[in-house]
């Protein structure tokens, strides 16, 4: 059952797009966004194994379950979890505000914010409840209904007459330019799709083979080219950088000439709907998993986590605009790397010591 | 057993059962010999009585000799409490009271056991036939088609007045035993004063009493039994009603009609995405229109939205109200023409469906558009084989419908998301209800 | 699932949502759809633009074709002008089918126009797939056209510029994106089609071209398809070729350019452009023996190559790069001054045009 380990990853790639990582990487396309990538990959990459590697040792098991026999000590619990299931929490929060925020500028433009997000709210909250293989089963079938016309549209871009190559050449040509840590940061969010095995790690059986890691390392060459490099081919080197939303607006710039639905980017819409409701669902279902393992089973208690989930949802939602927003989530992006490196890092040291 | 205790059972008998027009209390005389029979006519078979009893009793001279053949045919079975023996009596069983020992013969009229034609899931080809309305032809029915030694039967009642027999079947081989104690757990547990058919289950596996989407297969062809019966399913006979209920149903058998296993592969392949488009575009579609033409128009071509925009010119009253008159009209076209008698039904639908339509859009009541999208809901909602499943989705569209009036294009996915993430949630018996790839079944280890 | 009760308590939060009041709502029969944009300067007026916006009204019968009306507004900018107009009309102007933006000579060669260019980008209901003209004499007078075979306004433009219908060489037709993209790169420069309205069609087929925000030049029609060859665009078209006194016409399927920049050291840099022609012999007037159809392939491709050339050195002398062959130069140059060397390149810089001409047959008839 080794595809369910896959859609994870995939789905965080598919996600980049709403969570500011082409914006990120265009805005510093001329500082060293190339090399990041360069970069990122091989570190995204290489956390990824370790840590799906590492987990896999514990088959059908997530980490509340691991450590109900490790710790006696509760704190050594709790602290690791909050902090964790606040950056899943973030996640898919990031997602969530900014894919709402460009529903209302080219959905439903004069929907108040909050009305808007309370549709997808709803739809999270009832899917985060649910049981851990019950979300993965209604990510396989989002994903069997989404991904293929997402392919589609990426293809038609990729084909389009109006995609310069000598653009996205030109960006190429400052390869050497020195790294910038954002871009790394931003880039790496690709591959780190890997972090939700901690409670999905529950329904993955069997181990993880080398063919699955060729396949995500493929997948995530693509996206990041794609990601990166597409609006750029579109709305030049210059010209990416100007737009909010760059791979949204770079749908807008397709044209099907046969289909029913002549715009793509209501296409392009429509399918990322169901990807970022499930992508935060994901995310929330990871945070509030780690936090349900935190307490002995109560409805009491996780109402209030469910509560208290909708309430910094919407106090975010009134408080951040775009612009903050996007300027956060490149500060979010390092923090993340970082504290991915550091759990990735003690995990294995004491998965090690106690498998060993 | 002493004579007076029969004597004594004879009168409390006697005592318990009101004098009915159709309670019979016989004594029949020979020479040696004499019996005393207590039945209720109109269940019982009189001429199973004849055969087997009359015609005997007054062949064989001896007593013990008549003694002998009772003990040893098969409808005889012996008393064991006075409840018991009621409850048969009423079952139509025979209690016969012979020397000092009290019998019962097993006289059961079976009527009702002509089989039907399928009239609900009906297909091009395969078999025709469904069950009967009785319960052992219709296991005679699934034992011709499933000769198997390991199939197994169990019999339990259902229905604190009803008492309605009900046959459990499964194959040991395949069936989990602990989908199989769920469901004996469930028939248990079950509170109900009339059982007549399978039907009645749906509603009762929740604890509400009050479900939406039906978790349990009622079927009239003994063909899908069997086939069930092979993939690990449990199946239900109920005494008195032709359907057999088939225990735990999953949305891929709500979606599979017979017709796919007598079709060419490429062909039943075809016939199911066909349906799953139909299911998509019967939930979505109203809810679509709704979206488009009131949040987002610029989905459509600019040919379209002018086409839609003038048919709609007319009309006074905002989309969702259009949609929702005209759904509403055919849902009581629909409804009307399954009440109607057989004979004026296809004239209803003509005059609903094409004069009603016509002349609303003269009107100016309704938009060309939404005649041709309500009757493009009607017809693939019907697309979905199994009714009690089609029903269903009739409703889900209204709130689908009613997400995309509030909130346009985005309540149509998100609620059909929503719709989706219900059926996921749902699981019948342990199995989950909707799942992209189902796990096939596979004879576990004994 | 322990929380089953759950699912009321949603109702009921999504019924508060229902109470907050369903915004946004217009049905598609109050909206007034324009479907082209036309830009004018204003004439004997202080304001700056005379914004005349298309209107489409639907018909509610089949027979009758959609008919339309035009209003106009001067204003110094576009949303101003947007906003004065909404004044002026019954419904509310939905933009999301303005599919054609036409902008007049005089507006296109004036300069300080970019405010208004990204006007257009920035609002999220004009499709960034708008196609952007230049009209002559003015933008309203094309606005107003309605060829007889139009079923939908302006529908006929749409095919004309989406080649939807009619394919011709003499189109350049450019997306609304692309335009602001050649706008903004650094080494490309905007092309865009002139449309001239006739009294009851179009003639599109020339094209004008744009340095910065500027329109400079503009290309007579032959020039034009020369244009479309190079880009690798337009692939059937006709070539008419002289040799002698016999004029034959090659009917191309398909034309190739490639280019590439060469900068060798020590000697001048030069673009060698390398165009190959396939097709097959339309028209001639007088016979042509298979046997000849090699000089003929040699003549055309002598006339190509001057024409080729001529368009070149044409848009070098403007100033102006449609080709992109800055861009080009820029994505080959690791240094990160590569635009400013190039600036001083490209003036001065020569071309050398090769051309393959291959007539495959001379149709039906020999």
């Amino acid at each position: 059952m080794n595809r369910y380990f896959l859609y994870l990853v995939l789905l965080n790639m598919l996600i980049n797009v709403i969570i500011f990582v082409p914006k990120i990487l265009i805005e510093y396309r001329y500082e060293g966004a190339v090399m990041g990538v360069l970069i990122a990959i091989p570190l995204g990459f290489s956390l990824n194994v370790v840590f799906s590697k590492m987990i896999s040792k514990f088959p059908e098991k997530g980490f509340p379950e691991i450590f109900s026999i490790a710790g006696k000590k509760r704190w050594f619990i709790i602290l690791p979890f909050g902090i964790i299931s606040l950056i899943t929490f973030s996640s898919g929060l990031i997602s969530l505000l900014g894919f709402v925020d460009i529903l209302r500028r080219f959905v439903n433009p004069e929907m108040p914010y909050v009305y808007l997000l309370s549709i997808f709210l709803t739809g999270v909250l009832l899917i985060i409840q649910l049981p851990t293989d019950r979300v993965m089963y209604l990510l396989e079938i989002v994903l069997f209904l989404n991904t293929p016309l997402i392919t589609f549209i990426i293809f038609k871009a990729f084909t389009s007459e109006f995609l310069v190559w000598d653009s996205i050449l030109e960006v190429g040509t400052y390869l050497f330019a020195k790294p910038s840590l954002k871009a790394i940061a931003a880039a790496s969010y690709a591959f780190s799709g890997y972090t939700n095995l901690i409670i999905f790690n529950r329904i993955i059986k069997g181990k993880l083979k080398m063919w699955n890691f060729l396949v995500i390392l493929v997948l995530g060459l693509i996206n990041l080219f794609t990601t990166f490099f597409i609006p750029i081919g579109f709305h030049g080197s210059d010209g990416a950088q100007e737009y909010l939303y760059p791979w949204i607006s770079t749908a807008d710039s397709l044209r099907l000439v046969y289909s029913p639905i002549e715009r793509v980017i209501f296409l392009f819409l429509i399918f990322y709907m169901g990807i970022t409701l499930m992508s935060v669902s994901v995310h929330w279902h990871v945070a509030f998993e780690l936090i349900k393992g935190t307490y002995k089973e109560s409805r009491k208690k996780n109402w209030a986590v469910l509560v208290i989930f909708t309430c910094c949802t919407i106090i975010c939602a009134i408080f951040l605009n775009t612009i903050l927003l996007n300027k956060i989530t490149v500060h979010w992006m390092i923090v993340r790397l970082g504290l991915e490196i550091m759990i990735v890092g003690l995990f294995f040291i004491w998965a090690r010591r106690k498998t060993a | 057993m002493p004579t007076n205790e029969v004597e004594q059972i004879k009168e409390s008998l006697k005592s318990k059962i009101p004098k009915a027009a159709d309670v019979v209390f016989k004594e029949l005389h020979t020479k040696e010999k004499y019996i005393e029979s207590f039945y209720i006519k109109t269940i019982s078979d009189e001429t199973v009585l004849h055969d087997k009893l009359l015609k005997p009793f007054f062949e064989q001279h001896h007593p013990e000799e008549f003694r002998n053949y009772l003990e040893s045919i098969p409808q005889i079975k012996s008393f064991e409490s006075e409840e018991k023996a009621i409850e048969e009596l009423l079952n139509g069983t025979a209690v016969l009271f012979y020397q000092d020992s009290v019998f019962l013969f097993d006289s059961k009229v079976d009527r009702n056991n002509s089989v039907l034609d399928t009239s609900v899931e009906t297909t091009i080809q395969g078999p025709q036939s469904g069950f009967s309305e009785s319960l052992p032809t219709n296991l005679g029915l699934i034992r011709k088609r499933y000769p198997e030694t390991f199939l197994n039967v169990d019999i339990t009642k259902v229905g604190k007045i009803s008492k309605t027999e009900v046959m459990i079947l499964h194959d040991t081989r395949f069936a989990d035993p602990d989908t199989l104690k769920r469901i004996k757990d469930f028939l248990s547990s079950l509170d109900l004063q009339m059982f007549q058919t399978g039907e009645q289950l749906l509603d009762s596996i929740k604890k509400s009493n009050r479900a939406m989407i039906p978790l349990m297969l009622v079927t009239e062809r003994p063909d899908r039994v069997a086939v069930n019966l092979a993939t690990g399913k449990v199946i239900l006979l109920v005494s008195g009603s032709p359907f057999a209920v088939v225990l735990p149903t999953v949305m891929k058998d709500f979606m599979s009609s017979m017709a796919d296993i007598y079709q060419t592969y490429w062909v039943s392949r075809f016939l199911q995405l066909l349906r799953y488009i139909g299911f998509i575009i019967s939930v979505c579609l109203p809810g679509l229109y709704v979206a488009t033409t009131s949040y987002n128009p610029e989905i459509y071509r600019v040919q379209l939205a002018l086409s839609i925009a003038g048919s709609r010119n007319a009309v006074p009253y905002p989309s969702f109200i259009e949609v929702l008159l005209m759904l509403f009209m055919m849902e009581l076209l629909t409804e009307a023409s399954i009440r109607l008698p057989k004979a004026i039904g296809p004239t209803a639908t003509t005059v609903g469906g094409l004069i009603l339509g016509q002349a609303a859009t003269e009107a100016g009541l309704v938009s060309n558009i939404m005649i041709i999208i309500v009757s493009f809901v009607a017809i693939s909602n019907f697309v979905v084989p199994i009714n009690a499943f089609s029903f269903s989705l009739r409703i889900v569209k209204y709130f689908i419908l009613a997400l995309a009036t509030l909130f346009g294009l985005v309540g149509v996915v998100i609620g059909f998301f929503i719709f989706v993430a219900y059926l996921v949630k749902l699981d019948s018996f342990g199995e989950p209800f909707l799942t992209l790839v189902q796990s096939k079944p596979q004879p576990h280890k004994e | 699932m322990k929380t089953n009760g759950g699912w009321k308590i949603y109702s009921l939060f999504l019924m508060i949502a229902f109470l907050v009041g369903g915004c946004g709502f217009k049905d598609i029969d109050k909206r007034l759809f324009a479907v082209s944009i036309g830009v004018d300067l204003a004439k004997d007026s202080s304001k700056k633009y005379l914004v005349s916006l298309k209107f489409a009204i639907p018909s509610a019968s089949k027979e009758q074709p959609n008919d339309f009306y035009i209003v106009s507004q001067e204003a110094d900018s576009m949303s101003e002008a947007v906003r004065i107009l909404k004044t002026k009309v019954d419904k509310e102007i939905d933009f999301s089918h303005a599919k054609v933006i036409i902008i007049s000579e005089e507006v296109a060669k004036s300069r300080g126009n970019a405010g208004m260019y990204y006007w257009f980008n920035r609002r999220r209901d004009i499709q960034a797939i708008t196609w952007v003209a230049v009209g002559k004499p003015n933008a309203k007078d094309i606005l107003k056209v309605k060829p007889k075979s139009e079923q939908v306004p302006s529908n006929s433009l749409f095919l004309a510029l989406g080649k939807d219908g009619s394919e011709t060489p003499y189109v350049i037709p450019t997306y609304l994106f692309d335009f602001k993209y050649r706008l903004i790169e650094r080494g490309i420069d905007p092309i865009l089609p002139i449309i001239e309205a006739k009294k009851d069609y179009f003639e599109i087929n020339t094209a004008g071209l744009f340095n910065e925000s500027k329109m400079i030049i503009h290309l007579a029609p032959e020039e034009t398809k020369i244009l479309n060859f190079l880009k690798s665009k337009e692939e059937k078209s006709s070539i008419k070729v002289e040799r002698g006194k016999t004029v034959i016409v090659i009917d191309s399927q398909m034309v190739k350019a490639k280019y590439k920049i060469h900068t060798p050291k020590g000697s001048p840099p030069y673009i060698k452009v390398n165009v190959s022609v396939k097709g097959k012999l339309e028209e001639a007037s007088r016979r042509v023996a298979n046997s000849q159809l090699y000089q003929y392939e040699k003549a055309a491709e002598k006339t190509l190559n001057q024409e080729f050339k001529n368009v070149l050195k044409k848009m070098q002398r403007a100033g102006v790069d449609p080709m992109g062959f800055g861009l080009r130069y820029r994505s080959r140059h690791f240094n990160h001054d590569d635009w400013e060397e190039w600036k001083k390149i490209y003036p001065n810089i020569t071309f050398k045009v090769h051309t393959k001409v291959q007539i495959t047959d001379t149709g039906l008839i020999e």
